[in-house]
Parts: C-alpha cells; sequence; structure tokens
C-alpha cells in the first residue's frame, strides 16, 4: 500500500514550481558557503606557509650569520648576538607552533576565526606570544560568516518546514483527505507514506550537501580521519533534518490550518535557533562569569612587580636549587639573561592560579552548555559540526596543551644554556625542538560528536512518536 | 475617520491572544537584556576605574630607574565601556580590552571578550540591540501580515471601502493602530533606559548623552517605521494572507539573519585584509629599510648623527652637550611612528571600505543599516574603537617623548647610570579619554542614516500605494 503513496507523494512534490526554485535558491546559497569556507581555509593555509617560509629562512640566516661572527666577520652586541641561547630561544631561533586547517575545514568555519591558529613560541611567557589574533573586522566576528555550517543550522529546517509545514492539513483543507481515506487505507500510513517521501528527501538533501560541500571545496578525502569526518558531518546533518521533519510531522497531527501551522513552526525555528542559544548563552555567563581580563592584566603587572622587586632572593633561591649553573665558564655571577629568565618564572608561577580560574570558569560554562544543549537542536548540530570540521573549542584546547608542552620542551632546550653561557654553533640550530602538530585522535572527536547525534535522534524519535499518537485522534474532517 | 481606524486596530491587536502573548515574551526578552547589558556596563565600568587608577599608581611608583626603562615598563590603556553600550554592546566583544603602551611599539588590543565563552555566543547574544533589531520586526510582521488581507478574505474590506473610506486613510489608520499597539513594547522600555541613565552614578550622564540617545532612538523608530511599511504593502498586494506571511517571513530571515553574514563574507572577498603575520611582517621589513625598502638602519643612525653633530655644531658626539642616546631612541620612535601610522591607517581604510560593502547592501537589509546606526550611537562601532585606540597611541607617543627628551637633556650630566624617580614619572599627565560627541557619531554614519531614512520614506510611499492600488476582493 505504501508504495503507490510514495509514488503519488513524489509525483506531486516533483509538479511542485515552488520547490524547483527552493532547490535552485538553496544551491546558491550552499555554493557561497561553501566558496567562503574555502577561501577562509586558503587563507589559513597561505598564513602558515608563509610563516613557515619565515621560518626556515631566518633559521638559515641565523646559521649565517653564527658563521660570521665566529670568523670575525661582524661584531654585534651581546644581546644580538646568534650565538647567544638567550637571544635564540627569546627571538631568533624561535619557532611556529601551528594548528593546519582539518581535510572539512571549508565546511564550517566555527572559531576559527576567533581563536589564534599559529603563534611563535619563546622562552618568554606563554601570555606574552600566544594571542596572535587573526586581522579581522571586528562587525564581522560579531556578524558571524557566511559558511555552510549556517546554511545547514539556520536555512536547511526552513526548506524542511517549507516542504512539509502542510502535509496533511492542506489535504485536510482541499477535501481530499476524506476521499483518499474513504479508500480500504489508514490515516497512519497515508502519513507515513508522506512522511516517507519527504524524509527520503531531506535525508537526500542531507546527504548531497556535505557531498557537494567536500565538491567545491576540493577537499582532500585521501587525508588521514577525511572520510570518517565526512560521514559523520552526513550523519548529523541527516539527524538534523530528521528533527525538523519531526517536528513540522507533530505540528500537522496536532490537526490546526495550514497557516496556524506555519505560524507554530516559525515560532519553533525561532525557539530553537534563535533564542535558546542566546538564552543558554546567557545562563551561562551569569551564572559562571569568567573573570575580568582587565584585572589579570593587573594581576600580572603586580607579579611581574614582585618578582622584579625579589630578584636577588628569587636568583639565589634558584642558584640553591640548580647547582649545576653556580659556577659558569667564567665564574662570573648571572647576568641579564639569567635574571631575565628566573623572574619570569617567578612572575609566571604567581599567575598560574588567576590563569586557572579563568579555565575552571569557562569549563564551567562550557558544562553548562553541554548540558543544556539538549534543549536546542541547533546547539547541538553546531557542536557537532564544529568539532567534525575541527573548528570547535575542543581543537584548540587540543592545539594550546600541544603549544604548552612544546612551550616547555623549547624552554629545557635553551634556559640549561643559558645559564651555563653556552654558545652556539652553526649545527646547533638543526638541534632546536622542532613543532609538530599531532591531530586529535578521532576517537575523541566520535565520542564528543555522538552524545549530540544520539541527542538528536532522541528528539527526533520523540516528536515522531508524539506525531504518531496525535495522529489516532486527527479530525479528518470538519 | 483615520483615528477611529486606528483605535479599532489597536483595540483589536491588544485584544488578540497572539499579540498579547507575542508582546509579553518580546518584553520579557527585552527587559531581560537590557537589566543585564545595565549589570554587565556596571561590572565592567567598575572594573575599569579600579584598572585605570592601579596602571597610573604603577607607572607613578615604579622607583628609580632609567626614563627608558620606564618607557619599556610603560602603562595599560583599558578600553572605557560608553554610556549607552548596554542597549547595544556592538563589537565590544569582539575587540580586546586592553592595549599595552611600551616604547618601539604600537601595541594591539588584546584578550576579546568573546574569547572567553564558549562557542554558543556565535548564535548571536541576547542583547536590547538583539531585541530591537531582530525580534521587534517579527512582532512588527506577525501583527501586521493580515491587516489588508484578512479583510479581503473576510469580505470586510469591501464593505469598508462602500462606506466612502479613502484608501490611503485606511492604510494610515491601519498604521497607526499597529504602532500604537507598538508603543505599549517600546515606550515603557525606552522611558526604564532613561530613567536608569538618569539615575545612573555618572553625573550628568543623561545631559552629555542626550544627543546619542535621540540618535538611537530616531534610528529604531525609522527601522520600525520601514517595517511597518513593508508588511502593509506585502498585507495589500498579497494574493492572500498566507502568502503575505510566507514573503514577510522570507523577508524577515533574510534582514536579520542571511544578510549580515552575507556583508562579512562578500566584504573580505572584495576588500581582503592582510593575515596577522603578513601585516606584522611588512612592518618588521619598513622598520628596517623603510617605507619604500630603500634605506638601511646603518644609514639613518648615520644621517641622524651628521644631523645632530650639524645642529649643535660639534664634531664628535663627545662633544654633545646632550645625551646622544636620548636623542637617538627619539629619533627611533619617530621612524617607527610613520611606519605604524602608515600602516595602521592602510589597515583602517581597508575595514572602512569592508564597511562601504555593509552599506550598500543596507538598501537590500534595513538591518545593515540600523545595526551601524545603533552601534555608533552607542559608541561601540569600530570607529569609535579606533578613535579611542588613536587617543592611547597618540598618549604612548607623549610619554617616549617625555622620557627620551629626559634622557637627552639630563643623561649626560651624571657619571654611570642615568636614573630618575616619580619627579620624572609625574610629569607625565594621566591619560584622560574623551568620547566623541552624538554630532561626530552622525558625521561618520549619514549614510546610514541617510539609507535609513530612505527605507522608511520608500516603505511608507509603498504601503500608501499598495493600500490605494489593492484589489477589494
Amino acid at each position: 500500500m505504501l508504495a503507490p503513496i510514495l509514488r503519488n507523494e513524489w509525483r506531486l512534490l516533483r509538479a511542485d514550481r515552488t520547490l524547483h526554485l527552493v532547490a535552485a535558491l538553496l544551491a546558491i546559497l550552499v555554493a557561497y558557503g561553501v566558496y567562503n569556507g574555502s577561501a577562509w581555509v586558503r587563507f589559513q593555509s597561505n598564513a602558515l606557509d608563509s610563516a613557515a617560509g619565515e621560518e626556515a629562512g631566518r633559521l638559515a640566516a641565523m646559521k649565517t650569520a653564527i658563521a660570521d661572527v665566529e670568523a670575525g666577520r661582524s661584531n654585534p652586541p651581546a644581546f644580538a648576538d646568534p650565538r647567544s641561547p638567550s637571544a635564540a630561544g627569546r627571538s631568533l631561533g624561535t619557532r611556529w607552533a601551528s594548528m593546519p586547517p582539518t581535510p572539512l575545514a571549508a565546511l564550517a568555519i566555527g572559531q576559527s576565526d576567533l581563536y589564534p591558529y599559529y603563534f611563535r613560541v619563546s622562552t618568554q611567557s606563554r601570555l606574552s606570544f600566544a594571542q596572535n589574533d587573526e586581522i579581522e573586522h571586528p562587525v564581522h566576528l560579531l556578524s558571524g560568516r557566511f559558511d555552510l555550517a549556517f546554511v545547514v543550522l539556520f536555512l536547511y529546517p526552513l526548506v524542511i518546514l517549507g516542504l512539509s509545514y502542510n502535509m496533511i492539513s492542506a489535504e485536510k483543507e482541499s477535501g481530499t483527505l476524506a476521499v483518499t481515506l474513504s479508500q480500504p487505507i489508514a490515516l497512519r500510513t497515508l502519513a507515513f507514506g508522506k512522511i516517507l517521501t519527504r524524509f527520503l528527501l531531506v535525508a537526500l538533501l542531507g546527504v548531497a550537501l556535505p557531498a557537494a560541500g567536500v565538491l567545491l571545496s576540493g577537499a582532500d578525502l585521501s587525508a588521514e580521519g577525511a572520510g570518517m569526518r565526512l560521514l559523520l558531518w552526513i550523519a548529523v546533518v541527516v539527524a538534523y533534518g530528521a528533527f525538523w521533519f519531526a517536528v513540522a510531522a507533530l505540528v500537522n497531527a496536532a490537526g490546526a490550518s495550514s497557516p496556524a501551522n506555519a505560524i507554530a513552526l516559525a515560532g519553533l525555528w525561532l525557539l530553537f535557533v534563535v533564542l535558546t542559544p542566546a538564552i543558554v548563552n546567557g545562563g551561562a555567563k551569569l551564572l559562571h562569569p569568567v573573570p575580568s581580563r582587565v584585572e589579570m592584566i593587573q594581576a600580572m603587572r603586580d607579579a611581574g612587580r614582585q618578582a622584579a622587586a625579589q630578584r636577588s632572593e628569587l636568583l639565589a633561591a634558584y642558584l640553591e636549587d640548580h647547582p649545576e649553573f653556580t659556577v659558569s665558564r667564567d665564574g662570573a655571577m648571572a647576568d641579564f639573561a639569567t635574571i631575565g629568565i628566573v623572574t619570569a618564572q617567578a612572575t609566571e608561577r604567581a599567575m598560574q592560579p588567576v590563569l586557572e580560574r579563568f579555565e575552571k570558569q569557562l569549563d564551567a560554562q562550557q558544562a553548562l552548555v553541554d548540558r543544556y544543549r539538549f534543549l536546542s537542536p541547533a546547539i547541538l548540530a553546531q557542536a557537532a559540526l564544529n568539532d567534525i570540521a575541527g573548528t570547535g573549542v575542543h581543537r584548540y584546547r587540543h592545539f594550546q596543551q600541544l603549544a604548552d608542552a612544546f612551550h616547555e620542551r623549547w624552554r629545557q632546550y635553551f634556559i640549561p644554556r643559558v645559564m651555563k653561557r653556552e654558545v652556539l654553533a652553526p649545527p646547533d640550530v638543526d638541534q632546536f625542538p622542532a613543532w609538530t602538530f599531532e591531530e586529535e585522535s578521532l576517537a575523541a572527536v566520535l565520542s564528543r560528536t555522538a552524545a549530540s547525534l544520539a541527542g538528536l535522534i532522541v528528539l527526533s524519535v520523540l516528536c515522531f512518536a508524539g506525531a504518531a499518537v496525535a495522529l489516532n485522534r486527527y479530525r479528518v474532517a470538519g | 475617520m483615520i483615528s477611529i481606524i486606528a483605535r479599532k486596530e489597536f483595540l483589536e491587536m491588544t485584544r488578540d491572544g497572539r499579540f498579547r502573548w507575542a508582546s509579553v515574551i518580546v518584553s520579557v526578552l527585552l527587559l531581560a537584556a537590557l537589566l543585564l547589558g545595565w549589570q554587565h556596563q556596571n561590572d565592567v565600568r567598575r572594573q575599569h576605574e579600579q584598572a585605570r587608577r592601579h596602571t597610573r599608581q604603577d607607572w607613578l611608583t615604579q622607583g628609580r630607574k632609567n626614563p627608558h626603562s620606564a618607557a619599556h615598563y610603560g602603562v595599560y590603556a583599558f578600553k572605557p565601556t560608553m554610556p549607552l553600550s548596554w542597549v547595544d554592546r556592538g563589537v565590544d566583544p569582539w575587540v580586546g580590552v586592553a592595549s599595552w603602551l611600551e616604547a618601539h611599539h604600537q601595541n594591539d588590543f588584546q584578550y576579546r571578550q568573546a574569547q572567553d565563552s564558549t562557542a554558543v555566543q556565535r548564535f548571536g547574544e541576547l542583547t536590547g540591540a538583539t531585541v530591537l533589531q531582530l525580534l521587534l520586526p517579527l512582532v512588527i510582521v506577525l501583527l501586521t501580515f493580515g491587516a489588508f488581507s484578512d479583510e479581503r478574505e473576510r469580505g470586510t474590506l469591501r464593505q469598508l471601502l462602500s462606506l466612502g473610506l479613502r484608501r490611503p486613510d485606511l492604510a494610515l489608520g491601519k498604521a497607526l493602530g499597529v504602532a500604537g499597539a507598538l508603543g505599549f513594547l517600546i515606550v515603557p522600555a525606552t522611558l526604564a533606559g532613561v530613567l536608569a541613565l538618569a539615575l545612573s552614578e555618572q553625573n550628568g550622564a543623561l545631559l552629555a548623552d542626550g544627543g546619542r540617545i535621540l540618535g538611537m532612538t530616531s534610528s529604531y523608530l525609522l527601522y520600525f517605521v520601514a517595517f511597518l511599511g513593508v508588511s502593509l504593502a506585502v498585507s495589500a498586494k498579497a494574493p492572500s494572507s498566507r502568502a503575505a506571511l510566507l514573503t514577510l517571513l522570507a523577508f524577515w530571515i533574510v534582514n536579520g539573519l542571511v544578510a549580515p553574514r552575507a556583508a562579512a563574507d562578500l566584504a573580505r572577498l572584495v576588500y581582503p585584509a592582510p593575515s596577522a603575520f603578513e601585516f606584522a611582517n611588512k612592518m618588521d621589513a619598513a622598520m628596517k629599510h623603510g617605507i619604500h625598502g630603500d634605506e638601511t638602519p646603518e644609514q639613518r643612525a648615520a644621517a641622524l648623527r651628521e644631523e645632530v653633530l650639524r645642529r649643535y655644531n660639534v664634531s664628535r658626539l663627545e662633544d654633545l652637550p646632550v645625551d646622544f642616546g636620548g636623542i637617538r631612541l627619539q629619533a627611533g620612535e619617530e621612524h617607527a611612528n610613520t611606519i605604524f601610522d602608515h600602516f595602521y591607517s592602510d589597515l583602517w581604510t581597508t575595514f572602512r571600505r569592508q564597511e562601504t560593502v555593509h552599506r550598500t547592501l543596507a538598501a537590500f537589509a534595513p538591518v545593515l543599516a540600523v545595526r551601524s546606526l545603533s552601534m555608533g550611537f552607542a559608541g561601540t562601532d569600530f570607529t569609535q574603537h579606533t578613535h579611542f585606540a588613536k587617543a592611547a597611541e597618540e598618549y604612548r607617543r607623549e610619554i617616549q617623548r617625555l622620557m627620551n627628551g629626559d634622557l637627552a637633556e639630563h643623561g649626560k650630566t651624571v657619571q654611570g647610570p642615568y636614573l630618575q624617580d616619580e619627579a620624572l614619572w609625574s610629569k607625565v599627565p594621566e591619560f584622560t579619554y574623551e568620547a566623541p560627541d552624538a554630532g561626530w557619531v552622525l558625521s561618520h554614519q549619514a549614510s546610514s542614516l541617510v539609507l535609513l531614512a530612505a527605507w522608511a520614506a520608500a516603505a511608507a510611499a509603498a504601503a500608501w500605494r499598495a493600500a490605494a492600488t489593492q484589489r477589494v476582493d
């Protein structure tokens, strides 16, 4: 019985002129979104390439400069001596820590325009180098970007609702519902057929959108994990579409007129996509306010002053802990660079609890959002899509952790050399710690996405079940 | 006659459950948003006030040191909150909160508040501006989509017109009725806002910001008139209520959600800004080799030496009556300043050009015009951010001039290291910033205001015309 319904519905949908128009419009929006995403990824890749080129050039020039000083061809002042491990670790020999975009990054710009994705790691405090914000008109950050994720989160539900807001009510209003049901067919079967046809269309869109995205952006699917990420993206888009579709079915089953359905669905869209996220965001900030960066800057200044005032005590304490540095090559007392390192470390120790407060509050905000994201499928989908595209907050955290570990390694390499007043030779330059970005494990992405995906599926099933129950009480005529 | 129609519309609306619900929800959201904004602004103002005193104290009590060390220690400039930022936070969360004013560098503002938020922030924040720009127009649409089409479908339009009623009067009456109902929503919020300002801790805030309040209120009124006009016109012209509603919802979505994002990306494509890496790198190269890349640091040093020797009519640096170190440092600052001015003015020009793209698109989406005006009058747009950034940079340069001038003048008078103390530090005046007035804002926002007024006028005319020429059944 189902097959004729499907065939008939499909014929009706195909004959609908507006549907063709909507499909064309959607294609244009998708193309524009993917074009923007790819342009942004290209911009990021170019910036990373230039940074890598700059690093290679600078290190090669450093080798030549060291050779020149060794051969007596130049005689720079002490603070700019390329042979000095202090100058090398602080500026001349530093390396870029960078996070390359994932193969699917063009599909969701996410938080990648807000957080730094490359910075130069030096022996100085992390606060001095990790704030390498990309240049962007702040109004663009405020508006958000027009990428495929935007099309999926905001516009794709509208297409689905436009397709299905009157799928049953229209037949009732034109009187064909009673006629059809005079045949030996149950309302539920008919409704199921209508729902299934449209759902197949929605699922097709759900596959087509990401697939078009990948094709248009020229993403490299042979890259590690790319196929898996694409499958996850598709799963989230289909599940998100299924939710909106289930909501439309539920509203239709409630039995109101087509205009009333349209208004109710527009209201639900507004509630889930615009209002709930804004309220969850406001609530998170109200309940777990992040301390002020203005106060952090003050704390940093105070800690720096404190450390500077006690620098002789700090130095004595440090040398007590590290007796191997006490007697240096020429037996002289520690110099400027040593004092700098010791006070910087004391400042950082004092700042540690302040910075931890930021992380703690931000974690609390994130936990609250994670808990209440089930209130809005849009939040669920946004978190998942960003995560899969590698532009969500988790991958940035991962990058920060790698950068912190690298920073530590960098210091462990240079600080003892500064203390022992070693002199660098050209081959030493190749021995400087090198940065490699180790991709976040796909299993972690999978487990986080699975929760969002499960949330979307549960919400959809609930709505469909509600629709099935309500259909039992549906008044076919009158 | 017009007033009778307006009264009828008003009465009908206030008795309508839809309107009651919509207005309750929007009022609650508006009040909550304004309250949150108010509280946030007071918090930030307190922190900034304290930080401003603290950084001044730090500067004065930094102890005995060389003036150039003091210049390196520097001060922080904290971005102040503007009186109306509680209505519209604008770009404030998306630019840094403070800039370190130190020797040799014009530092960017660091620590964007948005970086200390979750990704949900990207859906948009609940602020007064969001409610006014996004939600109130939706209420207007819901109230008016059936204004004519409903009457036509019920057949009452023919009856009404048979009474000899002029059609434009009907349109005007309906518009006034809806406006009156909306007034119920907006007027209390506006009054509460003005009252809150009047009671705020800053004396004379209301008087000082009267122009800004007026500008912001007028901008939003024009915006609402535009939406009202478009809605009435569509309601008169659409074949059915359903078509009117769908058309207006589509317009609302394109205007409020699609256009701002489309404008952001289009502006980036048309006028690309450099990457942070490229910007810093080019600036570094220019520091060494000049803006045109045709000089070396050695050449500049030699030229300065020669010029100074000639000015003091001596042949050796040792014979100078002044300290050459101080002169060299100041010359370095001035060289760097020309480069900062060159690169930042380039960057800010690019940003301004990007804004022209936003403005051009405002011809299709009035929200882009009202957003710009609202941020402008709230003092939270990018233009006013750069106004503050320039003032801070000017102050940084003044510190350098004073420190290097002192070093040049007195650096030679002592044997051994030259140290200074609070006597010199206190010669640096405290950093004060005066925000530009409403007239200044208006001069930067003229085109947006003209566009928005054009929108309002065109929409009103369209409603008038559509009402006059609409089908009766």
